[in-house]
């Protein structure tokens, strides 16, 4: 593929599409309002997301119909992309997707577990079937996690579920581990529809995620869970940028969080956890910021490549993410300047 | 050689004698159904207030859809395990039909038969559960073939379990890579390309550790057998014992039904048709609307089956049905008609091919016969061979005898018989030129004229199929196309008086003045084409849209007609370079059978030049040919904006009956 070319195109596409993002004063201004409806009409009336909400009223409108309506421009904005690109490329970022519809698949497998009635959710669960062959309604008509199970059949997530269901071993909680083992099998496939300096991006980038998602795995199984060592090991991810097996193994096999601790500082990792009590509840917010940072860093540093798309896609996600961050601070009652420190995005 | 005369046919009977009526209706095979709804709401529709219509015409305005969509799929299961069971092959048999019957009724006499011999069939069920159980079990323990375990020794083992299962290769190397740590004992025992099979050994009091990790692994369990002893070997040796075991007596279970299937047979074998024209009925109703105690159905019925179908029905039910025939209403009134196409067995199979385009609207007409005779000719010529063309028509007349939808083969056997024709006029067998004298033309001899016959083939199908437009523009009383449209009178004089002029320019002589002045003429009329045509029709609006975009788009047009015009003609060259083709394809073989050496070289090489020249050449001909019909003609005079004929009748019956009902009593 004449990357140069097709690169062209898309990042034209995408510096387009970037104009339409939240500037920092739109932040500070959605940090004052005081209510939902008051933060739906500004952005309404001020931002993109006008074109999503025109036929809403924002005055009834609830936080859950919110979400539902951002997370549309995920996909229209993302399907406005795949068009520019052909063959490999295409699965490739058609898999961007992924990630979303099994965030949807899992939310769907709580809302069963929790006997909720199919029409409650299949209004709002708007990426399953978006990448794989799923078929929402089958999904929808599942009264249990085996009935869910077996209407994945045909789809890219079967293999995995399957043994579940040969097993009897159908629990919610190794269900949405096996979907996520699955997603970071296939994004591994992926990979190799690209190449050249498209690959070794990807490489880099996706191993650095891959360890984010390791260390705080294995902080969590160790603190919170306390899985067996072994348990913690096959569930990690089979790739990383800078843990490798061995590093992997060793945090693993920690015998206590302080050497756990200490296994981290050699790790370029080491921020993650600032050992106060506002560790657990910004790790998650940690992780983001740092993904963020390295978003921009490559964005700068490779210009003609896949890094671009995916960018857009996750400071698209981010944005949203902080939105409804707002959202809750709002609802909770926090200062703009506690709530800020929630968000992803510095201002 | 034309569209079928079709009647408006409406029936409408007591809600009671529904299935009975829609019975009749579908067996007779040729009522092409339209919902009644529409029908009813149509502006053509009229019903006479008589006496005997009086009470259907009360319930009218309260008419429904019918909504209430029976569910064949528990009787069709029961009805189709039964004949499995008796060996029963599918087939509809009219005879089955003929008798009144209450469907309900009969129905429950199935389920009774079915009642009765259930505990035998749930027995062979189970056991061909086993069978099912014991073969996976073989294939499991087939992993362990190799090794000395003793399986009952295994089962029984009081402070270590064993178990065999499957995970994916990628997790394998996870559980490989951490060995060290695991509690228990794995071995590699299979691989099956993703998968690999492991057997795992662990003390029981770590039984729950490993279960976790396992878990976190995601792997499959392969079941054991329990309560067998010995080597795998053994196991499996004495489990395909069993299998027989229980086959024999799956064998002799299916045996003991035999005087059931005496008994039954020929009810299951009866049920099995009426289902079949249940189902019919039921998909026909979908289409009827409901009153109280009327029903309403319609549909159109070709104008020689009416009076049959009128007769047979009245004679059945007499006061109880009202029957209505009415003529089609004229064109864009009421619901449009569907077309059925009535050839000469000669022209039959070509109707597949004008299909293929589109089915021709009811009141156009029926380009078949047209189509039949130019195709035959175009592929005539172009693949003009004695040999090959009789290879042809026998291959065709296989098709025809061995497939189930003949026209196919039909198409052949034309084609081949067209090709044999012009392979005496060419002089040509098996493409040797040296067996027979050409009784016209020898086309390599002659490439110049060939390809100037072909031009003119060309000039004269596209003359003809103008003049098809204008006699279809005529029976539409379209003014605009038909005098003054590019395929009208306006179109034609151009084509000729140029076609005219190209021979003359040909011929060494030049344009006259009056022909210019002509083709200017007839421009200016196609360009004016609306405005004339409205103002001939006395209408006031002399433009449908604004004139100057009017006029931007017949600027257009003109350019178009100039080039399409040329292009449209010379397009016909294939046909004589097909020809050409022909030849210079076989003399490619020939020579090159003659650089084989032998005589047997020679001859194998001349006969697989043949079979690539009926293979390949015969297709892109056949393809070629359809090009010249559906662009250059069909888009001269030919919509095609129809509805196929498709009457409701029963599948699987081979020939709608004639007289079905004279069985039948009231």
């Amino acid at each position: 593929m004449g990357n140069s070319l097709v690169y062209a195109a898309v990042n034209t596409k995408i510096r387009a599409m970037e104009g339409d993002f939240l500037t920092a004063a739109d932040y500070k201004n959605m940090l004052q309002k005081h209510s939902v409806p008051e933060l739906a009409r500004y952005l309404k009336d001020n931002t993109h997301y006008a074109e999503f909400l025109k036929d809403v009223d924002v005055e009834k409108i609830s936080r859950r119909e919110l979400e539902e309506i951002f997370r549309r421009r995920i996909i229209s904005d993302l399907d406005r992309l795949i068009y520019y690109f052909k063959r490999g490329y295409k699965d490739f970022v058609r898999s961007l997707y992924l990630k979303y519809e099994i965030a949807d698949i899992k939310h769907l497998a709580r809302l069963i577990f929790n006997g909720s009635k199919p029409q409650d959710f299949s209004q709002s669960l708007t990426f399953i079937g978006k990448y794989s062959r799923l078929q929402p309604e089958k999904l929808f008509a599942a009264a249990s996690i085996r009935d869910l199970i077996t209407s994945m059949e045909g789809s890219e997530f079967y293999p995995f579920v399957k043994p579940l269901l040969d097993g009897r071993r159908e629990n919610l909680f190794r269900f949405e581990m096996v979907l996520d083992m699955g997603y970071f099998s296939m994004i591994n496939q992926m990979r190799e529809k690209v190449s050249g300096t498209d690959y070794k991006i990807l490489q880099f980038w996706e191993g650095t995620v891959a360890d984010l998602y390791n260390i705080q795995w294995i902080y969590r199984g160790k603190k919170f869970y306390r899985l067996l060592p072994e348990e913690l090991l096959n569930y990690t991810l089979e790739f990383g940028e800078e843990l490798s097996f061995t590093k992997r193994k060793a945090l693993c096999y920690a015998a206590n969080l302080e050497e756990f601790y200490e296994l981290v500082q050699s790790t370029g990792y080491q921020f993650l956890f600032k050992k106060n009590q506002t560790q657990d509840i910004y790790m998650e917010r940690r992780i983001n910021r740092y993904i963020y940072h390295l978003l921009k860093a490559l964005n700068r540093k490779y210009p003609m490549t896949i890094i671009q798309t995916i960018c857009y896609v996750w400071f698209l996600e981010y944005e949203i993410k902080d939105i409804f961050a707002i959202c809750e601070s709002i609802r909770y009652r926090i200062t703009p300047e506690e709530a800020r420190r929630f968000l992803v995005r510095a201002f | 050689m034309a569209v079928e005369t079709m009647k408006m046919m409406g029936f409408i009977g007591k809600n009671e004698l529904m299935n009975k009526i829609l019975r009749q209706l579908v067996l007779d095979g040729s009522l092409h159904a339209v919902n009644a709804l529409v029908r009813i709401n149509s502006s053509d529709f009229k019903i006479l207030p008589t006496e005997k219509n009086i009470e259907a015409l009360e319930e009218l305005p309260f008419l429904k859809s019918y909504s209430a969509h029976r569910d064949f799929s528990e009787d069709e299961k029961i009805i189709t395990g039964l004949m499995q069971l008796f060996g029963i092959e599918p087939q509809v048999k009219l005879e089955h039909l003929l008798q009144d019957y209450d469907y309900d009724k009969f129905i429950k006499e199935i389920l009774n038969i079915d009642e009765e011999i259930r505990h035998t069939t749930e027995e062979i069920q189970e056991r061909e559960r086993t069978i099912e159980e014991k073969r996976e079990y073989i294939s499991n323990l087939s992993y362990l073939k190799e090794h000395q375990f003793d399986m009952g020794r295994l089962a029984g083992m009081k402070y270590l379990t064993f178990r065999l299962l499957k995970i994916t290769k990628e997790n394998y190397e996870k559980l490989k890579k951490n060995y060290e740590n695991i509690p228990a004992v794995v071995m590699k025992v299979g691989d099956e390309g993703k998968d690999v099979v492991v057997a795992t050994m662990t003390p029981v009091t770590l039984e729950e550790t490993v279960n976790k990790i396992l878990d976190s692994l995601n792997y499959t369990p392969l079941a054991l057998p329990d309560g067998y002893g010995g080597l795998a070997f053994e196991v499996i040796q004495e489990l395909e014992q069993k299998i027989q075991e229980d086959e024999r007596s799956v064998e002799e279970l299916k045996a003991s039904l035999s005087h059931y299937r005496e008994k039954y047979a020929s009810v299951v074998e009866k049920a099995f048709s009426r289902l079949q024209l249940e189902k019919q009925v039921e998909d026909l109703k979908s289409d009827a609307a409901l009153g109280k105690h009327w029903f309403f159905l319609f549909g159109f019925v070709p104008e020689n089956r009416v009076g049959e179908l009128k007769a047979q029905l009245e004679s059945s039910f007499g006061d109880d049905l009202i029957i209505l025939v009415d003529d089609i209403a004229k064109s864009g009134r009421g619901i449009t008609p569907p077309t059925q196409l009535r050839n000469v067995k000669l022209f039959k199979p070509f109707e597949l091919l004008v299909k293929m385009y589109s089915t021709p609207a009811y009141d156009e007409k029926d380009p078949t016969v047209f189509f039949a005779i130019t195709y035959m000719l175009l592929f005539g010529a172009m693949f003009g061979d004695v040999g090959q063309g009789l290879v042809m028509l026998l291959a065709g007349l296989i098709m025809e005898k061995v497939m189930s939808d003949g026209n196919f083969g039909g198409i052949l056997v034309r084609l081949g018989f067209s090709s044999t024709i012009f392979g005496f006029l060419y002089g040509s067998v098996f493409g040797s030129e040296d067996l027979i004298p050409a009784l016209v033309i020898r086309p390599m001899a002659n490439i110049n004229t060939m390809l100037v016959a072909a031009v003119f083939l060309g000039v004269l199908l596209l003359v003809a199929s103008t003049i098809w437009s204008i006699l279809n523009s005529s029976i539409q009383r379209n003014i605009e196309e038909g005098f003054f449209g590019r395929n009208g009178w306006a179109g034609l004089g151009f084509y000729l008086v140029l076609i005219y002029s190209v021979i003359k320019v040909a011929l060494g002589g030049s344009v006259s003045p009056v022909s210019i002045a002509l083709m200017i003429g007839f421009i200016v009329l196609m360009v004016l084409k609306q405005p004339l045509a409205h103002k001939l029709e006395g209408m006031e609006r002399l433009y449908d849209e604004s004139a100057g975009s009017y006029f931007m788009e017949e600027g257009f047009g003109v350019v178009e007609t100039l080039l399409s015009t040329l292009s449209n003609t010379i397009s016909f060259i294939r046909v004589g370079a097909f020809a050409l083709n022909h030849v210079g394809l076989y003399i490619a073989f020939e020579t090159v059978g003659k650089m084989m050496g032998s005589q047997v070289g020679n001859i194998a090489m001349l006969i697989l030049g043949n079979v690539i020249i009926i293979g390949l050449e015969g297709l892109v001909v056949f393809i070629q040919a359809l090009r010249l019909e559906y662009y250059e003609l069909f888009s001269k005079f030919y919509k095609g904006d129809g509805i196929e004929y498709k009457p409701v009748k029963l599948k699987g019956l081979a020939h709608a009956p004639r007289n079905p009902f004279r069985t039948i009593a009231h």
